[in-house]
């Protein structure tokens, strides 16, 4: 069945998400990675966080102690590494700047993947799709696969297949798809491979026959809004390419906390941006604090509108935080490391923060507060330019001035180097 | 038109590439709508990074490229986006690790030279059997 050329036209949302995002930023700097099994660890080194296809290959769960994959690990040839968010958090950083030259509508939906608003004809979103794909693996050196299709769980659906199916060469593009081959791959779905939809709902959905993706899209929406909710009537329209997804604002998700929003009218200065960029991490901090949790990392971004016929910019950056926290003095300080990057002049039309690394408030250090104590005696200020002239570590709190010391509440034993942010962790390139 | 961006990753709260030079007296040229903001530092960012988002550092180890004044030690930037030519820097897979040799694109295939006459050359069938990882632009050699 073919649209009219003006159904075409109409915005569509394409669905960016790097392949198996930690192991993949993993290789991009250790290719000795390439094509062993890889899985990347929790916090305190728990359990399988990600998978590369050989580890999952081999049968490993997401979620696997790694006390129960340890003694196997020889044998497989299988590597395990920490988590480093550092690096993850920059990658990401250097993904979404990336992303955001090629649309004008970029939500950040969390550390790995992101939705975009393009236009045009099939062939010209397709040639996008593939365009963008090669750039994040050129530019950034990692993997990721593209949907595009009229809705945002259309999207996620169509990127899901791009990454399953190696024919469409990983971009999937919805209207391209013959509605034949679109129905035998939405009737060979389970329900809860869509979107939002999670274990519970399925058995429900199951119980008045919905099995498959299929079933769904054919559902009456109305009828399935009285049997469930709103939410699931949302997802009946949006299977049958009505968009009813709107940009978020904010989000929790697993290991992230995520701020963005487009002004309708742009911000043109540092100042304004600085304003901007302080509630945003009040705001953060409040979040974090009514779910208990400290965040390690922080992921400030802006972006243009590409409507003003300016040039264009999408400056980002990535902070690590000197300790977990929630304090919203150091989360602000923090999401204010962007404002040298701005560009006075320049009409910006979204900011947005990202929290990553995040732990629970229990765990937190008692030198922290010690540290903070003394902040108000401006010793704060006195280490940190100590540290910026001898180094991060060479000064410290008691402990908290021993490299690497400040992690010694989180067991990271498998960590690679912090290749992007810490100087004295570059890669190594062997001239031999 | 570059987009001009700062320093993207922010540690101890300084730029790892900001200079301070005394002020230098410029000819009264194109006034910059940038001038009242403009607070004599130049930005090494600027400068070296064409695109931040392909951009990294890496560090060598090993003195196979002396002769191209690349020293154990140097940090290089390296731009992951660039095409790699004839006569480039380059960092190539070779069995797993990062190895940084001139690239030499002749008619009889594909060479990875080193800058030291105690290295052997390594010969490659074709470009699309190596990995280039990307292109050093700029060497930070010690003095």
């Amino acid at each position: 069945m073919s649209k009219p050329a003006l159904m075409r036209q109409m915005p569509q949302i394409a669905h960016v998400d790097v392949n198996c995002f930690y192991a993949s930023a993993e290789r991009a700097f250790d290719p000795s990675l390439e094509g062993r099994p890889l899985v990347v660890l929790s916090n305190n080194d728990g359990c399988a966080v990600t998978r590369s296809p050989e580890a999952k290959a081999l049968g490993i769960a997401t979620g696997e102690p790694w006390f129960k994959l340890a003694p196997r690990a020889k044998e497989w040839g299988l590597v395990a590494k920490s988590s480093n968010y550092e690096l993850y958090g920059d990658i990401s950083a250097r993904v979404m700047e990336l992303l955001g030259r090629y649309s004008a509508w970029l939500e950040v939906y969390s550390i790995d993947e992101a939705f975009l608003g393009v236009k045009g004809e099939p062939e010209q979103l397709l040639a996008l799709g593939r365009t963008m794909k090669n750039a994040v693996r050129r530019n950034v050196g990692v993997p990721v696969c593209v949907g595009i299709a009229p809705t945002k769980t259309l999207a996620k659906l169509c990127n899901k297949w791009a990454k399953n199916n190696p024919a469409f060469g990983g971009v999937c593009h919805w209207d391209s798809v013959p509605g034949a081959v679109r129905e035998q791959l939405l009737g060979r779905l389970s329900v809860e491979e869509i979107w939002g939809i999670a274990g519970r709902l399925t058995k429900r959905l199951n119980a008045i026959g919905i099995h498959t993706i299929l079933d769904l899209t054919r559902t009456d929406p109305v009828a399935i809004r009285d049997k469930f909710s709103v939410v699931m009537m949302r997802t009946v329209l949006e299977l049958n390419g009505t968009p009813c997804i709107p940009m978020e604002e904010e989000r929790l998700g697993r290991d992230q906390l995520i701020f963005s929003r487009s002004f309708s009218t742009p911000v043109t200065t540092v100042a304004g941006l600085r304003q901007v960029l302080s509630v945003y991490g009040q705001n953060a901090s409040a979040r974090l604090a009514k779910h208990g949790l400290q965040a390690k990392v922080l992921t400030a971004f802006a972006g243009t509108s590409p409507f003003s016929g300016q040039e264009q910019a999408y400056p980002s950056v990535c902070v690590p935080l000197p300790m977990p926290t929630a304090d919203p003095l150091l989360l602000t300080r923090a999401a204010h490391a962007l404002l040298p990057n701005i560009r006075e002049g320049l009409k910006y039309v979204k900011v947005g923060l990202m929290l990553t690394d995040l732990r629970p408030t229990g765990n937190q250090s008692p030198l922290e507060l010690f540290e903070n104590r003394h902040e108000e005696h401006r010793i704060g200020t006195l280490l940190e330019d100590v540290g910026s002239r001898f180094g991060r570590g060479s000064i410290g709190l008691g402990h908290a001035g021993i490299k690497s010391g400040l992690d010694w509440t989180m067991k990271r034993n498998m960590r690679s180097p912090r290749y992007t942010t810490h100087w004295d962790e570059l890669p190594l390139v062997k001239a031999a | 038109m570059g987009v001009i961006v700062g320093p993207r990753v922010i540690d101890a709260g300084a730029s790892l590439f900001s200079v301070l030079i005394s002020p230098v007296p410029v000819a009264a040229g194109f006034p910059s709508p940038a001038q009242d903001y403009f607070d004599g530092r130049i930005d090494l960012n600027a400068h070296l990074i064409k695109d931040i988002t392909s951009t990294f550092v890496v560090r060598v180890t090993g003195d196979s490229m002396e002769r191209a004044g690349i020293s154990d030690g140097d940090e290089l930037i390296v731009n992951r986006a660039l095409e790699p030519r004839d006569g480039s820097v380059v960092i190539a897979v070779l069995d797993g690790e990062l190895t940084v040799k001139r690239l030499r694109l002749t008619p009889t295939g594909v060479v990875l030279q080193a800058e030291n006459p105690k290295y052997p050359d390594i010969k490659v069938p074709a470009l699309s059997e190596l990995t280039i990882w990307g292109v050093a632009t700029r060497c930070l050699h010690h003095v």
